[in-house]
């Protein structure tokens, strides 16, 4: 009897009900789509990933936990960047003309111009607050404009599509990297601890359980970061941790 | 020349567009404090059960006194970062340790209060069912629906939204305004009388009884704190939150005042305490005879027991997150799971509350006078006790540093109401067989209030263990949310 699944045709991969076909002449060869397996570079987009279901897109966080989350992933990016930093009183600063670094993309851009133009620097917990409201929207039209996620209609006509990863894989590879920051034989890049920082900071404690094991902790991997950054996740935490307590759902 | 202010940027001016006003905060601490729950459980089951008839002259005398006490603690609240909760002015004012102690004693005392509302909750809604569908089933089986309920709410964290909280709130206070008015215009015997509303009603029965009422006003009262929760979302919070405090206090005091004079009014001041062991809170709907209002009223004391017994269900989970955040309590409880949920703070308060309806049902002792009043009462009375206490907190807090506040709101006004407050909490200890109906010397007297001694040098030992063995997270307790910061009681860059 003919073994169907070694037709050499094509060689269906079933993601949830979705097939991926790969030509079988390409199998085992890298293939475009392969390069989003090393994510985009950005904190603020692997906790977008990492914070939605790899298959339903389905959201895993309150909207104001994640959105305060994405928050502190976009200030995040700026940090590590060299974009912006935090002055010794608290508030957010753009980098000074002589230490500026361009913008990655017209997004940080445009926070940016929205720092430049605050006529008084503002707290941490101001701009998360801000960012919160926008950010997960935000942060998913720019990974589906790199490719990461479309639009899928939902079962009911009427309401608003959901974005869901192109390929699992994709949504699946940030948890592994942020539990790179956990495990004490490999190098722990700034990204990784900033991104398990932010990953607790906000929630999503309960993805990384399998890497909680290894000898190195979150504090540990956050106390690895700049000051700056830290500081910035310890906000973001207690902003997410006064959302939960908040009375306004 | 003269220097201009700068104007608010993008953010600024985005941020204060989603602050909410005066009419937003002052609806958020009238559902707190749930208004016919109050009105038609508590002060007919205090009539019913103390026999006292100064009830009246109680919520007007504890309201001013609130008030008092409201200078003090709405002048500390604008210096905390975490003002949402008395462990945290106690910790700021007089140390971690009693901060400890003040964190088990509030958790008690609210978890008292969710789970007194089942005792309620079930025989009235098993009477309801039994009136209107003929369904005749006892009380704990309606208490344990009401309980999987909240449970199921309670896990999915929803709270009953403002839009319709502020709608069912605002409708009970129109009923207890209408059922007020019938009772007032049809007194017993024909005639009026404002005995009921004499402060020398407060002591009719010894000074012993005024503890007691004490104790039943600030029940009734309980939520009128709940403004500084609010600070950082209301709108020029400086002066949203002491005028929202006391506008509440204010109509607190009218309605509950009013109501309970209505009742003894109709009834006839020395026939309310039988009327009410007759009516229960019949007492109330009957002002307004057996039609539409006292029909209407009816339905919403079923919905206004639901939503106080999920909004203390979602306070008590509260408390637990920030103290288990903090490490006061077990980390556990201070974690989210999927979907930003504290499962685990959440299910420990309906594990109690499941083991506490059945002991009731199993044993089969009185719901409404054992559960409902005695256990309501006891979480009243502790939250007497943490009121007196935060008030020398806030002396406490103040006495290190003045902040620019007046002497009024640092020094004299807590110093009135912590004399006061203590000396009703001590006279109430004195009586409390009066308060909870039983003979003087019955074990279940003592034994009430004797738990929150025992509770307090817990937590007071639990402090001092945290304080030489776990520095790291004595530090942390009283900050709340920010308790990952480990910053000091003023974070540089937010409010002061």
């Amino acid at each position: 009897m003919t073994d169907r699944s070694l037709t050499p045709r094509s060689v269906p991969e079933l993601y949830g009900g979705r097939y991926v076909v790969r030509p079988a002449e390409r199998y085992g060869q890298a293939t475009p789509e392969d390069s989003r397996l090393r994510g985009t570079g950005r904190v603020a987009d692997d906790l977008w990933l990492m914070a939605h279901d790899d298959r339903t897109g389905r959201a895993l966080l309150k909207p104001r936990q994640l959105g305060l989350g994405l928050a502190g992933g976009l200030l995040a990016d700026l940090f590590l960047g060299g974009r912006a930093g935090l002055g010794a009183d608290g508030t957010i600063r753009p980098a000074s003309r002589a230490h500026r670094v361009p913008a990655a993309d017209a997004a940080d851009a445009a926070l940016l111009e929205l720092m430049a133009a605050e006529p008084i620097p503002l707290p941490v917990r101001d701009w998360l607050r801000f960012l919160a409201a926008r950010a997960a929207e935000q942060v998913g039209a720019r990974l589906e404009d790199a490719g990461y996620l479309t639009t899928v209609r939902r079962r009911v006509r009427w309401l608003p599509g959901r974005l869901i990863p192109g390929d699992p894989d994709w949504a699946i590879t940030p948890i592994s990297r942020a539990g790179m920051a956990l495990d004490p034989r490999r190098p722990a890049s700034p990204h990784a601890c900033a991104l398990v920082g932010l990953a607790t900071a906000c929630g999503l404690g309960f993805r990384l359980d399998q890497y909680l094991t290894h000898a190195r902790t979150v504090p540990d991997a956050v106390q690895l970061l700049p000051p700056d950054v830290r500081a910035l996740i310890a906000a973001t935490a207690a902003a997410a941790a006064s959302a939960v307590l908040s009375h306004r759902t | 020349m003269t220097m201009q202010a700068a104007r608010p940027g993008t953010v600024s001016r985005s941020l204060a567009k989603n602050r909410i006003g005066k009419p937003a905060v002052l609806s958020f601490i009238l559902a707190a404090v749930a208004p016919l729950t109050v009105a038609a459980g508590l002060i007919t089951s205090a009539y019913a059960v103390t026999g006292l008839a100064g009830i009246p002259a109680a919520f007007l005398v504890v309201a001013v006194i609130l008030a008092v006490f409201a200078a003090g603690y709405t002048a500390m609240s604008r210096h905390l970062t975490h003002a949402g909760a008395f462990y945290s002015f106690i910790a700021a004012g007089l140390g971690r340790v009693p901060g400890t102690a003040a964190a088990l004693v509030a958790l008690a005392a609210y978890s008292c209060l969710q789970i007194a509302l089942y005792g309620m909750l079930g025989p009235f809604a098993a009477m309801q069912a039994a009136a209107h569908f003929g369904i005749d089933a006892p009380w704990w089986q309606f208490a344990l629906g009401a309980w999987a309920l909240i449970t199921v709410l309670g896990l999915l964290r929803v709270d009953i939204t403002g839009r319709v909280l502020a709608t069912l709130t605002g409708a009970e206070i129109l009923v207890i305004g209408a059922l007020t008015v019938a009772g007032l215009t049809h007194p017993a015997d024909g005639q009026l009388s404002v005995r009921p509303l004499s402060p020398a009603g407060l002591t009719s029965g010894g000074w012993g009884t005024a503890g007691v009422l004490a104790v039943i006003a600030v029940l009734g009262c309980s939520g009128f704190e709940q403004a500084p929760v609010l600070s950082e979302e209301a709108r020029n919070p400086r002066r949203t939150i002491p005028f929202t405090t006391y506008a509440a206090l204010g109509l607190i005091a009218v309605m509950y005042g009013g109501s309970a004079w209505a009742m003894a009014a109709h009834a006839g001041t020395g026939r309310v305490s039988a009327a009410a062991a007759q009516q229960g809170p019949g007492l109330l709907f009957g002002l307004g005879g057996t039609g539409f209002l006292a029909q209407t009223a009816q339905w919403l004391f079923l919905t206004s027991l639901f939503a106080a017994a999920l909004a203390f269900h979602n306070a008590c989970w509260r408390y637990g997150f920030a103290a288990g955040r903090e490490g006061v309590l077990p980390g556990r409880l201070g974690r989210t799971a999927a979907n930003s949920i504290p499962r685990a703070a959440s299910l420990a308060q309906s594990g109690t509350a499941l083991a506490v309806i059945v002991i009731f049902a199993a044993g089969h002792l009185p719901p409404v006078t054992g559960l409902f009043f005695d256990l309501g009462t006891t979480g009243g009375f502790g939250i007497l006790i943490l009121l007196a206490v935060t008030s020398l907190a806030v002396i406490g807090f103040f006495a290190r540093d003045r902040h620019g506040e007046t002497p009024w709101s640092r020094l004299i006004a807590p110093a009135i109401a912590a004399v006061v407050l203590g000396t009703l909490a001590v006279l109430a200890v004195l009586r409390y067989a009066t308060l909870l109906g039983v003979p003087p010397g019955s074990p279940v007297a003592w034994a009430l209030p004797a738990s929150y001694a025992a509770v307090t040098v817990i937590g007071l030992v639990w402090g001092l263990i945290l304080k030489y063995r776990r520095p790291d997270i004595y530090a942390s307790i009283g900050l709340g949310p920010y308790a990952v910061t480990g910053q000091p009681v003023h974070v540089p860059g937010t409010r002061s």
